[in-house]
């Protein structure tokens, strides 16, 4: 028999029963299209996140953080060679027995001068009320040096640019601020004056008479100042708006920001003990504690590691986005191995289908196995046209199982980027279909095909002629 | 036993056995038969006609003795040879015709020519010579439930004859059909013989059919042959 008659016989044989085919076909279609999505996921998810980190250099951010003093007396020999560090020796604090090196601007122009640094910055926010075309929202604001904005931000304008100045007067709003204050159009607000009003912690309106006055329905013991900026650009909807996790909506330049009286917040923690540690803005106070982190942009991932060596080595925590890509990966594996075994048991199922199918077949068609044998095919020519079946079922489970993964992943990607979207979140495509996924998975379901068709083929091959042809 | 016999049997038995019963169908049948013969085979049910039908086109294998055809003994065959020697020696047709209900006339007529590997073109052009030869090409693209029985038989012998095979074994070909459709089949099966050198071999219960159209006749009673009459 010719290998075209094979595939001739399998389609047509097949096409004689079309709802039996179209069933187990669609078992093996859900079971392929579902290993099909999960693959695609797990690689859309690695390829797109990373990709996208990447893009955004993520990987060339350090953070430091002030060790804590229960930390920082584990480490006691680290301070050996740091000892020109600005320790806390200022009086009145001597409940803190350990002596903590501190985040201050001096540490800052230190790490400038680590190799691979490109810059240093205090990552300071503080919260503000936004107002913009006679509409107010409270929002976050992030203070971000000209050169840092140029660099990590200028890729994520959506309008406008990036301020050049330290000292500009100028600032960097969200889409997603803007889109809640029902602002379509990015492009209009660039040029427009923006009010930003800082709230204080105002000690002397903390008092048991405030606290009523609270109670009875009036405003909080905080005082406001407001300062107006001109919005210079527009950062399109994004989660990665600032260098942690934390999103920012509103980003200026230093130079304004030191002249604002304002509390800093960079966690909740810091909403708490603000008043102490930031001194209300005065740059005196802020030395005795420094900043609780500071973000360190490196020209290349490769510096990575020597920049926090050298930086724990001064006695501080570091966090490196870089070093979390091995647990995500890590993470990914597992992840794809509990999809795959998800798909598995999809397959397994489709897999008895179509035994099931096969066998109920060669039941049906017993005596045109009995016909085939007496007008001369071979045991090997009937176990052919059957395994040739089981193929064509799994060619066309695979192939329609891949539509049916893809169908389903524009779906999942289109939802869940809508709800994203409403996070800010940019959008991605969470799904990836590489070549050798679609090829995998045509050549999987076949494999997986033959493999159920090998008992029903053996069985079609045993059939005895004389009893299939015996007239009833 | 003559040496140009073209089927020489020799003490052929077959012995058919399901759990402790052993049923035997055929004992120590010896048979020959000259080439472009057509020979006649008749007995009561269960006198061993169908098993030795069935020995001959290879479609079971003998308990014991040998079936030599064209002085090859067939029951030394394997299985892939025994498959070659269905496929191009011999042609069968049956009382229940054994075409298959989703093919067409045509189709069912060009399928031997599948497993001999012809491509389909030249399969339905010697399918369609075969019909025209059994007087069905005008019924080529009807299926089996469309046509009568004698149709349906005249399409099972131009199936069996479409490899060009030497022999033709008929199993009850007309035991389905009316008598004067029965007449025509055995008419073409003995045109066949006449004008083709085509050997064949027949079974039936119709004694005037074998009497009318057989060169030989053997009459089988639980398993052995009783009765052999040559005709002409």
């Amino acid at each position: 028999m010719r290998m075209s008659d094979y595939v001739e016989q399998s389609f047509s044989n097949l096409a004689r029963r079309r709802l039996r085919t179209f069933l187990t076909t669609f078992g093996v279609v859900i079971g392929i299209g579902a290993l099909v999505s999960m693959f695609a996921f797990g690689q859309g998810v690695q390829k797109n996140v990373a990709g996208k980190f990447k893009e955004l250099e993520l990987f060339n951010y350090v953070n430091v953080l002030p060790a804590t003093v229960q930390e920082q007396s584990q480490r006691k020999p680290a301070l050996g060679p740091s000892a020109a560090l600005r320790v806390n020796s200022v009086e009145g604090m001597k409940e803190e027995p350990q002596q903590a090196p501190v985040l201050d601007d001096d540490l800052i122009q230190r790490m400038t001068q680590i190799e691979g640094v490109e810059s240093a910055f205090a990552e300071i926010r503080f919260p503000a009320m936004v107002r913009l075309r006679e509409k107010e929202r409270f929002s976050l604001v992030q203070v971000l040096p000209a050169n840092v904005c140029q660099a990590g931000l200028s890729k994520l304008l959506a309008a406008g640019e990036p301020y050049a100045s330290d000292d500009a007067n100028c600032l960097i709003i969200s889409d997603s601020l803007l889109h809640g204050m029902k602002i379509k159009d990015a492009k209009t607000v660039i040029g427009e004056k923006v009010e930003l009003s800082t709230l204080r912690f105002d000690p002397n309106l903390f008092s048991p008479a405030a606290i009523a006055s609270v109670m009875q329905g009036n405003e909080l013991p905080f005082s406001r100042d407001s300062y107006t900026f001109t919005i210079v650009g527009v950062t399109e909807r994004t989660g990665f708006g600032g260098f942690v996790p934390v999103r920012s909506d509103i980003f200026i330049p230093p130079g304004p920001s030191e002249k604002m009286k304002k509390i800093s917040l960079t966690n909740i923690g810091d909403f708490f003990s603000a008043a102490d540690r930031l001194g209300q803005g005065d740059p005196a106070s802020r030395e005795r504690k420094g900043y609780s982190l500071v973000t360190v942009k490196l020209s290349s991932a490769k510096y990575v590691q020597p920049v926090k060596q050298q930086v724990e080595d001064w006695g501080f925590k570091t966090f490196a986005l870089i070093d979390e890509l091995k647990e995500i990966k890590r993470a990914f594996i597992f992840m794809d191995m509990f999809l795959f075994a998800v798909a598995m048991i999809g397959i397994t199922v489709a897999s008895l289908g179509i035994i099931n199918t096969m066998v109920m077949s060669i039941l049906e068609r017993y005596r045109e196995i009995g016909i085939m044998k007496a007008v001369g095919a071979s045991d090997r020519d009937v176990k052919k046209i059957f395994f040739f079946e089981s193929g064509v079922i799994g060619f066309l489970g695979g192939i329609f199982g891949l539509a049916l993964g893809w169908a389903v992943s524009v779906v999942i990607n289109q939802v869940a980027n809508f709800f994203l979207a409403k996070q800010a979140v940019p959008y991605a495509d969470y799904f990836s279909f590489p070549w050798w996924l679609c090829l995998g998975a045509v050549a999987f379901s076949i494999m997986v095909s033959l493999a159920a068709g090998i008992y029903p083929t053996l069985r079609a091959a045993r059939v005895d002629p004389v009893v299939a042809l015996r007239h009833d | 036993m003559n040496s140009t016999s073209f089927v020489e049997i020799e003490n052929l038995t077959k012995v058919y056995s399901s759990g402790k019963i052993q049923l035997c169908a055929l004992k120590d049948v010896n048979l020959t038969l000259a080439e472009g013969k057509f020979l006649g085979v008749t007995g009561p049910s269960g006198s061993g006609k169908s098993t030795l039908v069935n020995l001959l086109g290879g479609l079971d294998t003998p308990s014991s003795g040998r079936i030599k055809v064209q002085a090859r003994d067939i029951c030394e065959l394997n299985k892939e040879e025994l498959a070659l020697y269905r496929r191009y020696q011999v042609g069968m047709i049956f009382q229940s015709f054994n075409l298959i209900p989703s093919y067409t006339t045509l189709e069912n007529v060009a399928f031997p020519l599948l497993f001999a590997g012809v491509p389909k073109r030249q399969r339905h052009q010697r399918a369609a010579e075969m019909l025209t030869r059994v007087g069905l090409y005008p019924r080529k693209d009807h299926r089996p439930a469309e046509l009568s029985g004698g149709e349906q038989q005249r399409a099972a012998i131009a199936r069996a004859l479409v490899n060009q095979p030497k022999i033709l074994l008929a199993d009850e070909p007309t035991g389905n059909l009316d008598s004067i459709t029965s007449r025509e089949i055995v008419q073409t099966l003995a045109d066949l013989n006449r004008n083709q050198g085509v050997t064949v071999i027949m079974i039936s219960h119709e004694e005037l059919l074998l009497q009318e159209f057989a060169d030989a006749v053997i009459r089988l009673r639980d398993g052995q042959v009783v009765e052999q009459q040559k005709i002409r």
